[in-house]
Order: C-alpha cells, then sequence, then structure tokens
C-alpha cells in the first residue's frame, strides 16, 4: 500500500493510508497515515458496525486537509473491543510466505527474547 | 483532546513470533528518503474522494485473484486491479486473500472498502463527493514497478478521468 500511495501522491492526488502496522508504514514512507488499534481485515469496525465504521472515517479523513508535513501519522482513539487471540484474522491455512519463512520467524523471536534477557540482566 | 493521546500498538494482534520478524524489516529512527507530497487542494467538503483497498475484493463478474499461483510461489503476488463501483455491495462481491480472513468483507463490505459510509459523509457533506470507482488489487507487493506500471497507473490514469482529488486506502 505504501507504493501506492506514493506513486499516487506523485501522480497530484493527497492520500491517507488507514494502517494497522503504523511501524512498517513508517519505515516505507508513507505521505499521512491513520494508524489504528483493529485487527487485520476489519480496519473500519466490526461487521454491521455503522457507527463504529463513520467514526473511524471522521477521525481519518480530516488528516487529508490537517496534516502538515510528509510522513505524518495521527494515531486514532479507538480500542477494540476483543482479546486479540479471539479477533480471528488470520486467513484459514497459513500463509505461504510465512510457511517459507518459518524458522525465520522463530529465529526473530528466540533473538529478541535473548536481547530482553541480556537488557534484563545489565539492569540487575 | 484527551482521546488523540492514545498510542497505537501496531503489533496488537500478531503472534509474537510475527510480529518479531516484522521488526527485524523496520530500520530504527525516522524514514530518511524523500516522501512524495500533494496537499489538499481544496477543502474535503467539496474534494471528490477514491477508495482504494488491497483487501483481494473482487466482483463476482470478473476473475477472482490468483491464490493458486502464490501457493505455488509463496514469494508472487497477484499485481492485477479491480475496479469496484461505488454502488457495490456484498451481494456482488468476492474477496480472495491468503494473508486475512475474508469472511468479514464478505458480509460487510464496510468494514475494509467504506462505500456506504461514505455515501453517508457524501450526503451529509462532510466530503464533496465520493468517486464513482473505487478499486482492488491484492497487497503483498515487495518493491515491485511492474505492480506500480499495470495495476497503479491504470488506477491513476481513470481518477484523473473522474476528477478524483483524494484517496482513502485500507491495506490488508
Amino acid at each position: 500500500m505504501g507504493l501506492a500511495a506514493r506513486f499516487l501522491e506523485k501522480k497530484g492526488f493527497s492520500t491517507v493510508v488507514l494502517t494497522p502496522n503504523h511501524h512498517f508504514h513508517r519505515a516505507v514512507g508513507i505521505p499521512r497515515s491513520a494508524a489504528i488499534e483493529h485487527p487485520y481485515g476489519r480496519l473500519l469496525g466490526q461487521v454491521g458496525d455503522q457507527k463504529g465504521q463513520r467514526e473511524v472515517l471522521l477521525k481519518a479523513l480530516p488528516i487529508l486537509e490537517e496534516a502538515q508535513s510528509p510522513g505524518e501519522i495521527r494515531h486514532l482513539p479507538f480500542t477494540w473491543p476483543e482479546d486479540p487471540k479471539k479477533t480471528d484474522w488470520h486467513p484459514p491455512a497459513m500463509s505461504p510466505v510465512i510457511k517459507l519463512y518459518l524458522n525465520d520467524l522463530k529465529e526473530a523471536r528466540k533473538r529478541e527474547a535473548e536481547k530482553a534477557k541480556e537488557r534484563k540482566g545489565q539492569t540487575l | 483532546m484527551e482521546e488523540m493521546k492514545k498510542r497505537v500498538d501496531g503489533y496488537r494482534f500478531l503472534p509474537p513470533s510475527l510480529a518479531a520478524w516484522i521488526r527485524t524489516f523496520i530500520p530504527e529512527g525516522d524514514f530518511d528518503g524523500s516522501i512524495p507530497w500533494t496537499p489538499l487542494a481544496k477543502s474535503l467538503s467539496s474534494a471528490s474522494v477514491a477508495l482504494v483497498t488491497s483487501a483481494g475484493i473482487s466482483l463476482k463478474s470478473d476473475p477472482p485473484f490468483d491464490m493458486e499461483r502464490e501457493k505455488r510461489e509463496p514469494l508472487w503476488g497477484d499485481r492485477t486491479l479491480r475496479e469496484i463501483p461505488r454502488e457495490t455491495t456484498e451481494e456482488t462481491i468476492d474477496a480472495n486473500h491468503l494473508h486475512i480472513n475474508t469472511d468479514y468483507v464478505k458480509q460487510d463490505i464496510n468494514v475494509m472498502l467504506p462505500l456506504r459510509r461514505m455515501e453517508e459523509l457524501e450526503q451529509e457533506g462532510f466530503i464533496g463527493h465520493l468517486a464513482d470507482t473505487a478499486y482492488s488489487f491484492y497487497g503483498f507487493q515487495w518493491e515491485n514497478t511492474d505492480f506500480l506500471a499495470e495495476a497503479i497507473e491504470p488506477m491513476s490514469k481513470k481518477m484523473k478521468k473522474e476528477g478524483v482529488d483524494a484517496v482513502f486506502l485500507t491495506p490488508a
């Protein structure tokens, strides 16, 4: 989505991306972002929640007018009501790329755990 | 003002190993390249806004996004584009994506492509106009210049033709 937003800005359109992972989108230089803590696949809100979906748009669209500089990220105030483990946003089967890099995922987690342990040791 | 102080946790819904892996791709510090920027030339209440999603939505009358090739080639993602007329409802769409659960968008298109909500905001004058055409493609495009030429450039041309000023994008 970063590629598309950047391309569209170059072509003379103002854009805003409703992003579930602003950390990643910051790294790819998105012009304007509305960061939201909603699960993947339901960024606007729950099925049938017209009021909630509307509130997201009312907060996100004004960023088009109000953002002052490229790369601006505005954090939206919404909280998803379900426990993350119960949101069921995953596809029915593990995606091919995750399957391909499964060992890398496990390694990345292991390295983070080791670093956290080291940091803890340094502060004791 | 208090409500705007929330700091969104972009990893909240990810399994810890996937979150850790994604973090390996994110450099520390701010983005150091140039970021393209087009200021909105008019007020939102007079602007024409188009919707774009990468949720893999297609009309039932169009070909679905290609999931089978990605299963064979895990680093490949379908780079084609689908046009979605603004009056489209759940009844006339399909959604195919190997990275998200598409059940929700098939029940309520607005959870990713908020056509009905934008029509309401148009009627109320909050936005000037909802563009006649919305667009869907498939996420999972790494640095892919073919994707820009084959999907995003044609989309931008149609947007120009329809007088679009601003674009609201929802990634899958």
